[in-house]
């Protein structure tokens, strides 16, 4: 393992250098472009140049697109054959992230490469190609709340990256990118830490076994009301999974088209809504039960850890102030027999 | 002593004559209608010092002072100093603030509706244009109504004005990020003017339907909608109020510059120079574009104006409104009695 | 990629039934062994894909019984023999036919239920399960909605079966009555040598299911199959998750004390 204290300057240089080899990818400002306007949008994304990686907040959107792209053509089909699309660009990839988020990926591993013993072909072959970047967090942002999740550590890291002032400093933990540092900066002794504490406490309800009368807990009726199913917790947040498979055709072809999945959410409509409009969780507040329960009981059931990585994005974007770790406490105090 | 005033002076001077002999009411400006506490604080103490106290807020956004003898003019003048320096100096115009208070009160106050300071159907910081458009248009002696309004909800009001400015946004979109949702496709079909249709589980926007309001952006989870950084506007003229045709404002000009329509603004001062009827004591510009017709009005003001490549024209230009002299429509009531 | 599972084959189609006015039975050539409850995706491109019970299969043609309900199910529906469809699979647990071995089995479905235990239903019958005895209780909305109703006549002939519709009807001489009624008259001796399965409407399952446990059956002599919104087939999409079951990949045959404890 070495550690090297970089200028900005010779930052750019191996960014440079590193573009030369790898897709970068990760927190990029569009700015203008955030919800309202004269706000910026901090979405993951490529990058073609060192000022676009936003080093200093918290994206809106998770890194998980870089995997599991918002809108992914699976198939191009004629009536004859389905052929998959080539994936054109064979570079590896660096991912610029956050602990929460490097963390994030081990339970989007668990679902595209091991549930139902079946590897998701279309994920892997992006998986396979990636290396962490890890920024550090001096500190953590507003509705972080990885300390109770435990995931505001990792040493799964190529590199780690501190943006002081002046410097940078960095961690090299996978030998195979010393070369691209060797020259550049001064040797130095750096370790990255790790946030120990957010300003947002959590208490993790540890139940093996979710008693029955939760689930039709009058707790989650005022989400009824609040949620407007916008799906923006879901979108954003590192470790949903879920998605829907579209079939479209080109207005001008009579025979081919394309297979797609799209992600879906399961406080968005339509997701569990079967033949004749019958929908299992037609009340948002079920639905808020539902991601709830997935993000903190029941994957930690199916595969031994939890889902949630408290990276707080829901929080930050809900438009209708939902919090999520309010809501883990709720379900807490509910649990353990007090008022809500 | 008995007052001798030169009224048109004083009037122009933003003193007005009131009801109450001897006594003159101070107008403030008070641009996009925004102020600081401190700023308020000065106001009020002009109404303390050389009023009664009392203070009026005007629907354009700026107070009235009222109750100030004539002979206070002098200090009240000089008391505006560091308002007219915050408030107009600070904003570019072309005067010093001298002990002579405001040098016209033709154009009045130019208001705003609150922006995206606060608002999130904004698309503009309102209060910032108006002040700029402050520092470009004022002073001068014409009686022009200018108001700027964050998105078409128009809470401002740029319907009832000669210039209505609404800030308008180019919803622009990034097929990649969208999940066909349809959060857009629904707001603007119960909202707005169903500019979008979803085709193949994406979505396809009517560009000659869309009133650039903005709601897409608002409504996408994804940021798949995000709006141009680059700012646009609808100009809506020739609106008023007033003791003969009532009338709405109607979009002249839309998808121009925050540039474009500050030209356009300036390049009616000539134009109202030219066409006023000098024998009344004072022509609204609406009367005089009535007088020209709309193609000469649009011709004069858009010479030399550099149009950005977006920008669309009016054709023609009718102004619902009514004629007040139309009694004909009014019964008595035993017309009801039937 | 040459280990898709998303990626779907071609099927000809060998044969069409129709059963009612909105159902009918689609025969495809392909060659395969599963077990019976499993299902395919089934997919037409431009149009979607869809999971579909297999509800007969054969060493070189699987069936599928299909009820027209949306744009997939429509489009199959306008197929004719010779066209080719494009499927994946199998997916999916089916009924433990292991432990059905020297067992007795109570089959009861409903409505388009019958679909996928018909392979189950096939396979006892034909001796190749090793089951002891097997029973039948069908129930169907109205005469109109009997699916394979040939067959029932076959299967009355070999196996204890009643047929039921819900109310009667003019011209219906057979046995009426939901089928929670007749569970209630089924012989209470020998209940522990018993394996039950029950498939059919949400509402269908969940009252039989509980007459079944009056009737003095164990939660763990009941077996389920569950419907639930499906994209991938496979564990991935989430849609048919419910609290930690994926419905695509542990079910869609549940045991009853695992699938009556799944609240959506
Ligand atoms: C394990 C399993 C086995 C099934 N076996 C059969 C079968 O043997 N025969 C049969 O006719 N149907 C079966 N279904 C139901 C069938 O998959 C749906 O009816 C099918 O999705 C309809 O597709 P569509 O494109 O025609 O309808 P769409 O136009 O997609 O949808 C019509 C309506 O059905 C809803 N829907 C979508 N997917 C499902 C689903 N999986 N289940 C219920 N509703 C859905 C849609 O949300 C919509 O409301 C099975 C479902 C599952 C989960
Ligand atoms: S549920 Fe919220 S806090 Fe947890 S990982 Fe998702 S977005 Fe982050
Ligand atoms: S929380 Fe909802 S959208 Fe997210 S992975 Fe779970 S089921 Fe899917
Ligand atoms: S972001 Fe908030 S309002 Fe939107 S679906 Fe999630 S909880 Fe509901
Ligand atoms: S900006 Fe307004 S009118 Fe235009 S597409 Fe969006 S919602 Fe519709
Ligand atoms: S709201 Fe956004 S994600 Fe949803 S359909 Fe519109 S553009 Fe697509
Ligand atoms: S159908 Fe996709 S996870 Fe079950």
């Amino acid at each position: 393992m070495n550690s090297y204290s970089l200028t900005r300057s010779n930052f750019k240089d191996i960014f440079d250098r590193l573009s030369a080899e790898y897709r970068l990818f990760g927190p990029k400002r569009l700015a203008g472009r955030g919800r309202f306007s004269d706000t910026d949008l901090i979405t993951c994304d490529f990058l073609a140049d060192i000022d676009e990686l936003e080093f200093e907040e918290k994206s809106f959107m998770s890194p998980k697109s870089v995997v599991f792209p918002a809108d992914e053509t699976t198939f191009v089909f004629n009536e004859e054959e389905f052929k998959e699309p080539l994936m054109r660009d064979q570079r590896e990839i660096i991912v610029f992230l956050r602990p929460c988020d490097i963390n994030g990926f081990a339970r989007l591993d668990k679902i595209f490469l091991e549930n139902g013993d079946r590897v998701d072909p279309y994920y892997q072959r992006r998986r396979q190609k990636i290396h962490f970047f890890m920024i550090e967090c001096s500190s953590s942002f507003e509705n972080c709340f990885c300390v109770a999740m435990q995931s505001n550590h990792t040493d799964n890291y190529a590199v780690a990256l501190r943006f002081d002032k002046e410097s940078i400093e960095i961690q090299i933990r996978n030998d195979h990118f010393n070369r691209f540092f060797e020259s550049f900066g001064t040797k130095s002794a750096f370790t990255p830490e790790f946030v120990k504490e957010d300003a947002v406490k959590v208490e993790l309800p540890d139940n093996d076994e979710m008693p029955a009368e939760i689930f039709n807990h009058q707790m989650w009726s005022e989400y009824d009301q609040r949620c407007i199913a916008c799906g923006r917790c879901n979108t954003s947040c590192v470790t949903c999974t879920c998605f829907s498979t579209v079939d479209i055709f080109y207005p001008d072809s009579r025979t081919c088209g394309e297979r797609r999945r799209v992600w879906d959410g399961c406080h968005l409509d339509g997701f569990t809504e079967m033949a004749g409009g019958h929908s299992f969780r037609k009340n948002k507040g079920d639905r808020m039960r539902f991601k709830t329960l997935h993000k903190i009981y029941d994957f930690r059931k199916r595969f031994g850890f939890d889902m949630c990585v408290g990276c707080g994005r829901c929080d930050d974007v809900c438009p209708e102030y939902i919090s999520f770790s309010s809501c883990i406490n709720k379900l807490g105090s509910t649990l353990k027999g007090e008022k809500a | 002593m008995s007052a001798d005033l030169n009224r048109k002076k004083v009037t122009k001077n933003a003193f007005r004559i009131t009801k109450r002999r001897n006594h003159t009411a101070l107008r403030v400006r008070v641009p996009g209608g925004h102020i600081t506490a401190e700023q308020i604080a000065m106001i009020a103490d002009i109404a303390r010092r050389f009023g009664d106290g009392n203070m009026h807020i005007t629907t354009r956004q700026g107070f009235e002072i009222p109750n100030i003898p004539f002979e206070k003019m002098a200090e009240v003048n000089a008391a505006l100093n560091p308002l007219i320096e915050e408030l107009q100096v600070a904003n570019g115009v072309s005067f010093a603030a001298s002990n002579s208070g405001y040098p016209a009160a033709g154009m009045r106050n130019i208001s705003a509706c609150i922006g995206n300071r606060v608002c999130p159907f904004a698309n503009t910081d309102t209060t910032a244009f108006a002040q700029k458009l402050e520092g470009q248009l004022f002073p001068h002696d014409f009686h022009v109504k200018i108001a700027v309004t964050g998105c078409p909800n128009d809470c401002i009001k740029a319907h009832m004005q000669d210039f209505g400015i609404i800030a308008i946004c180019e919803p622009q979109y990034d097929y990649d990020a969208c999940i066909g949702c349809e959060a857009c496709e629904k707001v603007c079909k119960r909202k707005v003017t169903g500019a979008l249709s979803m085709k193949n589980g994406k979505v396809i926007r009517d560009a000659r339907r869309c009133i650039g309001c903005g709601e897409c952006v608002l409504a996408c989870p994804t940021g798949a909608w995000t709006r141009n950084p680059q700012k646009f506007y609808r100009l809506l003229i020739m609106g008023r109020t007033g003791k003969r045709n009532p009338r709405i404002a109607m979009p002249f000009l839309n998808w121009v510059t925050e540039e474009v329509v500050i030209q356009v603004i300036r390049n009616t001062i000539p134009y109202i120079d030219r066409y006023i009827l000098r024998c009344l004591p004072k022509e609204h510009i609406g009367y005089i574009v009535d007088r020209t017709g709309y193609d000469v009005y649009r011709r004069e003001v858009l010479e030399n104006v550099k149009l950005n490549p977006e920008a669309k024209i009016a054709r023609t230009m009718q102004w619902p409104g009514y004629d007040t002299l139309n009694d004909a429509n009014m019964r008595s009531a035993d017309y009801w009695k039937g | 990629m040459i280990d898709n599972p998303y990626r779907p084959f071609a099927a000809e189609i060998i044969e069409l039934r129709r059963e009612t006015s909105a159902e009918f039975t689609m025969k495809v050539k392909a060659g395969a062994d599963f077990c019976p409850g499993q299902f395919f995706q089934v997919s037409l491109p431009k149009i979607g894909e869809a999971p579909i019970s297999v509800s007969s299969f054969g060493p070189d043609f699987i069936e599928f019984t299909i009820r027209a309900v949306g744009t997939l199910t429509n489009a199959l529906h306008e197929y004719r023999v010779g066209d080719r469809i494009f499927i994946r699979g199998p997916y999916g647990h089916g009924f433990p036919v292991d432990k059905f071995r020297d067992r007795d089995l109570l089959i009861v479905a409903g409505g388009s239920g019958l679909a996928p235990v018909r392979p189950l239903i096939q396979k006892s019958l034909a001796g190749e399960l090793g089951i002891r005895s097997l029973k039948l209780i069908i129930g169907f909305k109205n005469s109109e909605g009997i699916l394979f109703s040939q067959q029932i006549e076959e299967w009355a002939k070999k196996s204890d079966l009643t047929l039921t519709i819900d109310k009667a009807e003019p011209g219906w001489s057979g046995k009426t009555g939901l089928v929670t009624e007749h569970i209630k008259k089924f012989p209470k001796d020998n209940l522990k040598n018993l394996e039950a399965v029950v498939v059919g409407p949400t509402m269908m399952m969940k009252f039989s299911t509980a007459e079944l446990v009056l009737l003095g059956l164990k939660e763990e002599q009941i077996w389920v199959s569950f419907e639930r919104l499906m994209s991938c087939g496979i564990g991935k999409c989430g849609h048919c998750k419910i609290d930690y079951t994926y419905v695509c990949v542990d079910g869609p045959v549940l045991n009853y004390p695992h699938a009556s404890r799944l609240i959506d």
